[in-house]
């Protein structure tokens, strides 16, 4: 990504090294003589134990008065099972918060013995999506606790399996914060492979992958059975980090699916009526359309649950996900009575009783949420982001655009 | 007797999905020539076209039964519900990122 | 013996009404070429190819019921997958910054 190289415009200008990836060990460990407390966002990383040491290091020569070890929570309070992630994220705090402590102990810096070690977990009231969201939940708690450095940790990957830090950084960096990843030897990919790889998620993609080429094949005939449990290996092994971003459990997949059953039929009708519609408009001379571009923010978790709204949403007809930036998903719609529908969330709420359960699907429409807005047309009411969606500017997504991006945009059209 | 009965509305329900099928995708082509842009164009192709996919695929299960390979029919069905429309979201996506705006009323570009 | 053997009317079986789909599908899916020749842009191309691939998908489902060839099952298996990744594939790579998915 071309952005990290940027020189970073936002906060107090004294640390340059802010948006590089690969900070020169020396000059970050002796720098900070910083006022402010230090926030470090931590998860259960193989490089957090360095990460935590560096930090402890540097906060007790640059007389920093708090390292505060914070769990930004990828749950959200109220959904099933925030309970136990909630107990499991104060556990690695416990954790690291002994070994904090530990290392400031063993520092023969003067400042050490000043230094507090604070834990937290926040974020924990929201749904968060994506960089934008995590940097506010840290600039929110680094004004609440006058922290003016984050230091991050190399692994750091909070959403599970996507890769986070690039993003975050650098919508750090347009903060008042300054940002700095911790100088730590990354394990090699293959220890950070066994590290992270779960028999769970090897094991239920091993089964998926064997009974598809079985479903395909013979299994009572030993060429494709041997074959088969090959091909599962070889694909289980490669691919059960990529595939599934959290382990399957035992009351909540089959539940899920079970739920996900009672949606398809749902969907095939919903879809069928709606299809109806608009074959009636396209076969109409007159084509009666009114294409708009929409953003509608939704509340249904990232990743898988995510996925399935976009996709049910694109297979209604008459509304077709362009676009999904973190929580905000860019819509168009081909008639204004498909676009009403949309904002009235069904498929939203449909999307939630699937993944969260029938309690978690009653919940206000998007209008009622005022999260909709409409992006063309007489109706407008925010202006159309076509130059601002290029994935590296954080923030300003529905801010204001100067009209010239639009008549430029136009003549790429023509092309 | 029923077992005829029983086979004369399965061959009339396959001659039924096959001419829905036949007709979402006149549909999903009509869109795809006479709309004007490329984001309308995609609502055709992910949406009309996957159902009249649909039809005919159910139809193919239908005729061929669940001994003479029905399942795969099944199961390409299932995979182009799931597929069609991402692929539809990519290219509409892609045609964002490159900056081409959606087409509204009064745009005289066809 | 095969549904598709089952008589419609007048002598004809389902498995020739199959046939007379089969090549109204492909009727229609010459109408898709006409975008993927013209365009105007990429992703109008892709789209029309995407749209093309998946009507042959059916086809070939359609003469593999028609003709009692199961074989073509597979094949239309495989299309499927190749004509999914070939829509995403262009549309990760025509885009400059290449971040579509």
């Amino acid at each position: 990504m071309a952005d990290a190289d940027s020189p970073s415009d936002g906060g107090d200008g004294s640390t340059d090294s802010t948006a590089s990836t690969e900070p020169a060990t020396g000059d970050a460990a002796g720098e900070p003589p910083t006022a402010g407390a230090v926030i470090v966002p931590v998860e259960p990383t193989s490089t957090l134990r360095s990460t935590i040491a560096h930090v402890a290091d540097a906060a007790a020569t640059g007389g920093a008065p708090a390292i505060h070890l914070v769990e930004i929570a990828s749950w959200r309070n109220g959904d099933p099972e925030s309970d136990e992630r909630a107990a499991a994220a104060e556990r690695v705090l416990e954790r690291a918060a002994a070994w904090t402590a530990a290392d400031l102990d063993d520092s023969e810096a003067p400042g050490a013995a000043a230094v507090e070690v604070v834990t937290a977990v926040t974020g924990a009231g929201d749904y968060l999506f994506g960089a934008d969201d995590y940097v506010r939940v840290l600039a929110e708690y680094a004004e609440a606790n006058d922290a003016d450095r984050v230091v991050l940790d190399p692994e750091y990957t909070p959403v599970g399996n996507t890769t986070l830090l690039q993003p975050l950084e650098f919508a750090l960096s347009n903060t008042s914060l300054s940002v700095e990843t911790a100088p730590v030897d990354r394990p090699t990919r293959r220890e950070r492979f066994r590290t992270e790889a779960s028999a769970v998620r090897l094991v239920a993609l091993f089964g998926l992958s064997l009974g598809f080429y079985f479903l395909l094949g013979d299994p009572t005939y030993w060429f494709d059975a041997v074959t088969g449990v090959a091909t599962a290996a070889v694909v289980s092994i490669t691919l059960s980090r990529v595939s599934l971003d959290s382990n399957p459990a035992i009351p909540r997949t089959p539940m899920r699916i079970a739920r996900g059953l009672v949606y398809i039929p749902v969907l095939l009708f919903e879809i069928f009526k709606a299809n109806v519609v608009v074959a009636r408009v396209i076969l109409d001379p007159r084509l009666p359309i009114e294409p708009t571009m929409n953003r509608m923010r939704v509340i249904v978790g990232s990743g898988l649950p995510l996925m399935t709204l976009a996709n049910s949403i694109t297979l209604t007809p008459g509304t077709l996900t362009v676009r999904a930036r973190d929580s905000d998903l860019y819509v168009h719609s081909l008639l204004p009575w498909a676009r009403e529908g949309l904002f009235d969330g069904s498929l939203e709420r449909w999307t939630r009783f699937v993944y969260y359960g029938r309690r978690s699907a009653r919940l206000p429409t998007p209008r009622e949420r005022d999260d909709v807005a409409i992006l063309q047309g007489d109706d407008a009411t925010e202006e159309l982001p076509i130059a601002a969606v290029d994935g590296g500017e954080p923030g300003s997504v529905s801010g204001s655009e100067p009209s010239d991006d639009l008549t430029d945009a136009d003549e790429v059209t023509d092309r | 007797m029923s077992a005829a009965a029983l086979e004369t509305a399965r061959v009339w329900l396959v001659v039924v999905l096959t001419l829905l099928g036949l007709f979402f995708t006149l549909v999903s082509m009509t869109g795809v020539l006479r709309l004007p842009d490329v984001y309308s164009r995609a609502h055709t192709a992910s949406q009309a076209d996957t159902l009249g996919a649909g039809f005919g695929l159910a139809a193919v299960a239908l005729t061929v039964g669940v001994a003479g390979g029905g399942f795969k029919s099944v199961l390409l069905l299932f995979f182009i519900f799931l597929t069609n429309p991402t692929a539809a979201h990519a290219i509409a996506r892609a045609a964002f990122e490159e900056g081409i705006v959606p087409w509204t009323e009064g745009d005289d570009r066809r | 013996m095969s549904l598709a053997d089952a008589t419609l009317v007048a002598g004809y079986t389902l498995g020739d009404f199959l046939l007379v789909a089969a090549a109204g599908f492909a009727v229609l899916a010459v109408g898709m070429l006409y975008r993927a020749v013209v365009g105007p842009t990429m992703q109008d191309r892709v789209l029309a190819v995407n749209v093309l691939g998946t009507n042959t998908v059916v086809i070939l489902a359609i003469l593999g019921a028609a003709l009692d060839e199961p074989t073509f099952f597979d094949i239309a298996l495989v299309y499927a997958l190749l004509n999914f990744l070939m829509a995403i594939a262009i549309s990760k790579f025509t885009v400059e910054r290449g971040g579509v998915l």
